[in-house]
């Protein structure tokens, strides 16, 4: 499967300016994201997920350093501290969709004033061009009368119904790579899977490129090929879905999927794997690996020496940043 | 509480213009409590002779930084006695109309019903009639004099800060942490006093800067009008309406007492509006 | 011997529009349950179901419009306020909203026994220092406030408030919705300990049926305020009756 790259990431690092000192969110990381590829990012919130595509869209706060070694969008390179660039690619090539779809509309506006002046903004279309656009589009995420619904406001929607919005604005000028920050987070299991189930449609009907963050491994293995794990503003480890979930090598990533609880497997009423502790905020950072305080396999080399991200011998694709790594059983 | 105001203290210390109001308050404060060492003559005394010097003046053996007035009183002096005058005035109305706002503004924010309606509605009227106005009928009734003054200036503050409160007992008394206390058994009384005004207490200090200058230059317009501070109390207020047929001939008379109400005015909105961009959430990020 | 008796509860509001007739909105339709002494009852719902309301109902945080309830044999209506703080407490979602910002942790520990009982702060705050330990908080962070701990920790300042009293029956509303993964695993070993520990009953109430199943023993399931199915835990997640259990079970990744 040779498929062309479509984004292409190394050495990506946010560092913040505060009040004490420069903080750095995010340690140099490199991924790449091939053509009609999901890549699920997981980690705990203060892991990095969401600066990586903040970054990505442009849309971190003035007070974030954003270096990056290399940066390739769609073959061309791209600057992530030019905000002309980012705006020209940012809603036409790269849509993001929010956890909160409540607060990403506007109150005051109806859904479908918001819907046609985004179309309007990209293609140069008449406003009644526009509006049949949207209602399409409406009805592509499952909205049933559309024509209704492009006059109602956001908080007459439910949650679901806001989502579908979102994704439809998101997807009206056919992006070639979707960001989905947490997008079920805030909604139920059931219409949970019907957004999770609609992404994937659209996915895979545009050849999108995806990146699906989330904060729940059981999510993100049912609907990417590849995962990248990230633990405090680093990859931990990456590689494709299956492989991860089969075998996970970094002690974190198997953390993450112990602590899980499963409404179709275990015992009821059954002790979980817990990883003690917290994430450690920017200002505390430790030495050497950033888990060994959580690690139940951590020495003394954990605490001196960060690892790298380095390739299993067997498996290139996986990679996982550990020096005592999991045994293949 | 004390890292509560330390924060405080650290952003207003980054914020120009709040610290400079609040040097500057700090000088009037100064100013006014060692009003009697620092002056050279007394508030009333009368120099003979010595009418409408211009500033920088001496006369036989005086000096008169800032020139005397109309029967001969040195203007300096009065200023500063003035000063006392005003930041008590200030702090009376601010305490007044904080405390008692504040206790309606709970007791209408916490209990809804005839009490909330009897009190906003009150309220409602205060805010609908102009406030000078409204403090000018109030001391019409009172008679006019300081206190008086003070007390009817409260009362045109006090929807200020009785709406404010409710505001923020609406937006705390539905948080979960309240109904945790109500869950324990807590009392209403406890609750209010201990649960939810601590949580209001960020506006209210906003509120409270910002209520000194109000205070101040309401009470400084009534001394104008003659209702406030009678002569010769040196309130710059009345200072400022004695002098003023003699706008013309000797400016400084009307000059001086106007630019220290500006002042202090002017202070008190910088410091409350350091305050409001510290305490507010909305326009701070804690990151 | 059920501690908990609910029969036929039902609870509506009344919204008066200012043009137009008063509307009944039916939130809990006359649902009936039990709860012994010592189980973990498993409450699974989406938003809007009543599960919330519910909750507000058996603490007597909101009145309710028909049916009864029976807590320990009495009427629940019948406990004064002084004796109910004893019998039922309650954890919220919000970890950031249900700790009073302005006060320090043992604060908020202390202040149930400090209102109910007649002790020093001294003492108090002994107190409320072994709870801390109980829930696995160090004890050294009892004069921080709120916002220093994360949000498992918050949670776990809400657990130790609300087990001060030794209430009987502990009802939990979503109270690992908003943690992480991994956070919620620690949250809920905790609750499993605790139950051991304290003897209580608990009712935990969450949208999350993969959470619900590890923790209780009996699960009901509540769809726009009826419920559908209800029974021991192990037979509701390996042979759901109803159609939509078995589609929130489908729906669970």
């Amino acid at each position: 499967m040779s498929q062309e790259l479509q984004l292409e990431i190394e050495e990506l690092s946010v560092q913040f300016k505060t009040d004490s000192g420069v903080l750095e969110a995010l340690r140099p990381i490199s991924f790449s994201l091939a053509e009609a590829e999901i890549l699920g990012v997981v980690g705990e919130s203060g892991s990095g997920k969401s600066i990586t595509n903040l970054a990505l869209m442009g849309l971190l706060p003035d007070n974030a350093l954003i270096h990056a070694k290399k940066v390739n969008f769609n073959k061309t390179s791209l600057n992530l501290n030019s905000q002309k660039e980012l705006r020209k690619i940012r809603g036409s090539q790269i849509s993001m969709i929010f956890q909160d779809p409540m607060t990403a509309l506007n109150p005051s506006l109806t859904v479908g004033y918001q819907m046609i002046e985004t179309l309007r903004c990209h293609f140069d279309i008449s406003k009644i061009a526009a509006e049949h656009r949207a209602i399409s589009l409406l009805e592509r995420v499952g909205i049933s009368n559309a024509m209704t619904h492009l006059k109602s406001y956001s908080f007459e929607l439910s949650g679901g119904m806001s989502q579908r919005v979102m994704i439809a604005m998101a997807i009206s000028c056919h992006p070639k790579l979707l960001i989905a920050d947490e997008p079920t987070t805030a909604l139920d299991v059931t219409i949970q899977k019907q957004i999770l189930d609609l992404l994937l449609d659209l996915q895979k009907e545009n050849r999108m490129s995806m990146i699906f963050v989330s904060h729940d491994l059981a999510l993100v293995k049912k609907y990417s090929q590849r995962i990248q794990v990230m633990y405090a503003g680093a990859i931990v480890e990456s590689g494709n879905t299956v492989d991860v979930i089969k075998q996970p090598r970094h002690p974190y990533t198997f953390g993450l999927l112990k602590a899980r609880p499963s409404a179709h497997e275990g015992l009821v009423k059954e002790h979980l794997y817990a990883i003690p502790g917290v994430v450690p905020s920017l200002k505390e950072r430790p030495t050497g690996c950033q888990f060994h305080p959580r690690c139940f396999r951590s020495t003394e080399l954990c605490k001196k020496q960060d690892p790298e991200l380095r390739a299993n011998l067997e498996n290139t694709a996986q990679k996982f940043a550990c020096h005592h790594p999991l045994e293949i059983s | 509480m004390k890292e509560f105001f330390y924060e405080i203290w650290i952003d207003i210390r980054k914020n120009k213009a709040a610290f400079a109001g609040l040097i500057l308050i700090l000088i009037f404060l100064f100013l006014a409590v060692f009003a009697p060492l620092l002056s050279p003559f007394f508030p009333d005394q009368v120099i003979d002779g010595a009418l409408r010097l211009p500033p920088n003046s001496h006369f036989q053996n005086y000096y008169f930084v800032f020139g005397t007035d109309d029967i001969g009183r040195d203007l300096f002096t009065r200023l500063l006695y003035g000063s006392r005058v005003s930041l008590l005035v200030g702090l009376s109305v601010v305490l007044l109309a904080a405390s008692l706002g504040t206790f309606l503004g709970l007791v209408s924010g916490y209990f809804s019903g005839w009490t909330d309606r009897i009190v906003s509605r009150t309220m409602d009227f205060i805010m609908a009639l102009p406030s000078v106005l409204f403090a000018i009928v109030i001391v019409a009734v009172l008679g006019p004099g300081l206190i008086n003054a003070i007390v009817a200036v409260s009362i045109v503050a006090l929807p200020n800060f009785v709406r404010l409160i409710r505001a923020q007992v609406l937006a705390e008394k539905s948080k979960p942490y309240v109904q945790a206390a109500q869950l324990y058994g807590a009392s209403h009384f406890r609750i209010l006093f201990k649960e939810i005004l601590p949580n209001c207490m960020a506006p209210l200090i906003v509120q409270g800067s910002l209520g000194f200058s109000d205070g101040v230059l309401n009470c400084a317009a009534l001394g104008f009008l003659g209702l406030g501070a009678q002569a010769p109390t040196p309130e710059w207020g009345t200072m400022l309406s004695d002098a003023r047929s003699f706008l013309e001939t000797s400016p400084w008379m009307v000059n001086l007492p106007g630019l220290c109400i500006l002042l202090v005015v002017l202070s008190f909105n910088l410091l409350g509006d350091g305050l409001r961009d510290a305490l507010d959430p909305r326009l701070k990020n804690r990151a | 011997m059920s501690l908990l008796k609910v029969t036929n509860l039902k609870k509506s509001y009344i919204t008066k529009n200012l043009f137009g007739p008063q509307r009944e909105q039916k939130i809990l339709k006359g649902i009936s349950f039990e709860l012994s002494e010592n189980q973990i009852l498993g409450i699974v719902g989406e938003s809007g179901c009543g599960k919330s309301t519910l909750a507000k109902v058996l603490t007597r945080l909101e009145p309710f419009s028909g049916g009864e309830i029976t807590f320990t044999g009495k009427d629940l209506k019948s406990f004064s306020p002084k004796e109910f703080p004893y019998q039922i407490q309650m954890v919220f979602q919000d970890p950031y909203q249900s700790l009073n910002p302005r006060k320090k942790a043992w604060e908020i520990i202390a202040d149930p026994i400090l209102v109910t009982e007649n002790i020093s702060r001294l003492e108090a705050k002994q107190r409320a220092l072994q709870m801390m330990k109980k829930v696995g908080l160090l004890a050294e962070t009892c004069e921080r406030y709120p916002h220093q701990f994360s949000g498992g920790q918050r949670q776990r300042l809400g657990i130790a408030r609300a087990l001060m009293l030794r209430p009987k029956l502990l009802i939990l509303d979503e109270p690992v919705s908003a943690l992480d993964v991994s956070i919620q695993a620690q949250v809920l070993n905790l609750l499993l300990d605790l139950q051991k520990e304290f003897q209580l009953s608990m009712i935990f109430i969450s949208h999350d049926l993969s959470v619900v199943k590890h923790i209780s023993d009996r699960t009901l399931v509540l769809y726009f305020g009826e419920i559908v199915e209800m029974g021991p835990s192990r037979e509701i997640f390996e042979r759901p009756q109803h159609s939509y259990t078995r589609k929130l079970l489908e729906s669970a990744p």
